[in-house]
């Protein structure tokens, strides 16, 4: 599903690369931690998948596409196939969460009845049946984020990218998103989940790949976040 | 692609910018319409070239008694055989059309036809007192300057003059004013472009996030953009109806008007009006489309 091939990102202005030889597979339907201190490559290896970055040298491939060969005309394409949440919710503070929702699929030209029919479908898949209708600023932190992923989830993504989706949150409350993120994960979605949450990594046994100064340091299938930290 | 979402999107973000809209609107309206008016003043000319040039004539005068005139000195007019000769020489030209004899009494006639016939100015004159003139109608108007040549300062002769060189410094005038008015519509344009380069600049800040979701669900380019571009678009358009309607008020009031200080009928047709028109709100539009587009490449990441 996603495909690294000796990838190097070095951005403009440093010396250091973000990226150095990366070769990593994720198979369809995996769930994958991304760990690592801040600074080591965690936040550009997923916009690499996003085609916003582009790699100073090696091949990417996303869901079969050679990410090198996509015009920049097809981007928008790869995207609709990529769910992306992020530690920071990113809702629209004057819509509500039917309408944040629905916003997703407004944008890429879905018509209203498939609209009227998913949309509630999702809300409920996250858990927040009921508060369909609640603005952004009258629901906890930990709702915010669901109705992200509800969004992120709407147009049944193959791959669902997670930025520290439980950095704003409280331990408690983060149990329930990675409850729902499981969820979405076995619905087949292909889940890849940047965090610093030790706990987390440690209770849900899944893949963890380690990155420190751009290079993968560890990569264990059920792993834990590690000693050293 | 589902319309009345771009166009709620486009509703919104007019109305954010409220004032700059109006900006953009105000400087559009009066650089369009300076533009047309420049356009008019073109057409207008034309018009007038048109009507004149089969009707423009070189008047040779001939000298009468005691003329002022420095060629006329100690000469007492030509006689009856050196004017025919005088005028067979004309003729000969090969420039000349035609040409006519306007005797004292005729000259009197189109003296008071011109002033009319209670002027102060025409009862202290008399028949007498009036030149004698050849009036040479040329094949070509422009191509004056070998006959005037030929026959300015010739025995007999007291002035040439070419009416030409009359309308010419009314041209000159109308020339001096469009060009004014483009000029002033050129600057208005630049400041046009400037201002909705401004608006959209404001528009992509403070929309953002939502064209940040946009990219991040996939929305295309089209689909992010068009709403700003159409911004652009509905601003041109309500600018170029405001200027249609100065082009429309100047050509009632300001054309049509001027007209009547002028003989015969060179009043500029609404055919002509509705081609300026529509002239002018297709570069105001087009100019707005421009300056959206090339300032969403600036600040709008996609």
């Amino acid at each position: 599903m996603i495909h690294f091939d000796n990838v190097i990102k070095v951005y403009t202005n440093q010396n250091r690369p973000a990226l150095d030889h990366i070769s990593v597979d994720v198979d369809k339907g995996e769930f994958v931690f991304l760990v690592g201190p801040s600074g080591s490559g965690k936040s550009t290896f997923l916009r690499l998948i996003l085609k916003e970055e582009r790699p100073n040298s090696g091949a990417i491939h996303v869901a079969g596409k050679d990410l090198s060969r996509l015009s920049n005309f097809k981007v928008p394409h790869l995207r609709r196939r990529i769910g992306c949440v992020f530690q920071d919710f990113r809702l629209l503070p004057n819509k509500n969460v039917y309408e944040n929702v629905a916003f997703a699929l407004e944008v890429i030209g879905k018509p209203r009845r498939f609209i009227r029919k998913v949309v509630p479908e999702v809300v409920e898949l996250v858990g927040l049946e009921g508060k369909a209708h609640r603005m952004p600023d009258e629901l906890s932190g930990g709702e915010q984020q669901r109705v992200a992923m509800a969004r992120a989830f709407v147009n049944r993504p193959m791959i669902l990218l997670a930025d520290e989706p439980t950095g704003n949150i409280d331990p408690a409350t983060s149990i329930g998103i990675m409850k729902v993120l499981d969820r979405i994960n076995r619905t087949g979605t292909t889940v890849v989940m940047a965090t610093h949450d030790a706990a987390i990594v440690d209770s849900m046994r899944k893949r963890v790949v380690e990155l420190e100064d751009g290079k993968i340091v560890r990569d264990q299938s059920r792993g834990v976040y590690g000693q050293a930290y | 692609m589902r319309a009345n979402f771009i166009f709620s999107e486009v509703w919104i973000g007019l109305r954010r910018n409220l004032t700059m809209t109006i900006a953009v609107i105000v400087t559009v309206a009066v650089g369009m319409a300076l533009l047309g008016v420049g356009l008019m003043i073109n057409a207008q000319v034309s018009n007038m070239r048109d009507f004149w040039s089969d009707k423009i004539e070189l008047s040779i005068f001939l000298c009468g008694k005691n003329d002022p005139f420095p060629n006329c000195e100690n000469s007492s007019g030509l006689s009856d055989a050196e004017k025919i000769a005088l005028r067979d020489r004309i003729v000969a030209m090969p420039e000349v059309q035609g040409v006519e004899f306007e005797n004292q009494a005729a000259a009197y006639e189109n003296f008071k036809a011109q002033y009319g016939a209670d002027n102060v100015l025409v009862s202290a004159v008399k028949p007498e007192d009036m030149p004698e003139s050849f009036r040479v109608k040329l094949k070509d108007p422009n191509s004056y300057g070998a006959v005037v040549a030929a026959l300015d300062g010739a025995p007999g002769i007291s002035n040439v003059v070419n009416q030409q060189d009359i309308l010419k410094q009314f041209f000159g005038l109308l020339e001096r004013l469009r060009w004014a008015a483009l000029v002033v519509a050129f600057i208005l344009v630049i400041a046009a472009i400037l201002l909705i380069g401004n608006t959209v600049r404001l528009s992509a800040y403070n929309r953002r996030r939502e064209t940040g979701i946009m990219r991040l669900v996939g929305a295309s380019n089209l689909y992010i953009q068009l709403p700003f571009v159409m911004e652009g678009v509905i601003a041109g358009l309500i600018g170029g109806v405001v200027a249609a309607s100065l082009l429309i008020i100047s050509k009632v009031f300001l054309f049509d008007s001027v007209q009547q200080y002028l003989p015969g009928n060179s009043a500029l047709a609404w055919s002509d009006v509705a081609s300026v028109i529509t002239l002018t709100m297709i570069f105001g539009v087009v100019i707005c489309v421009l300056a959206s587009f090339v300032t969403l490449r600036r600040y709008l990441r996609v």
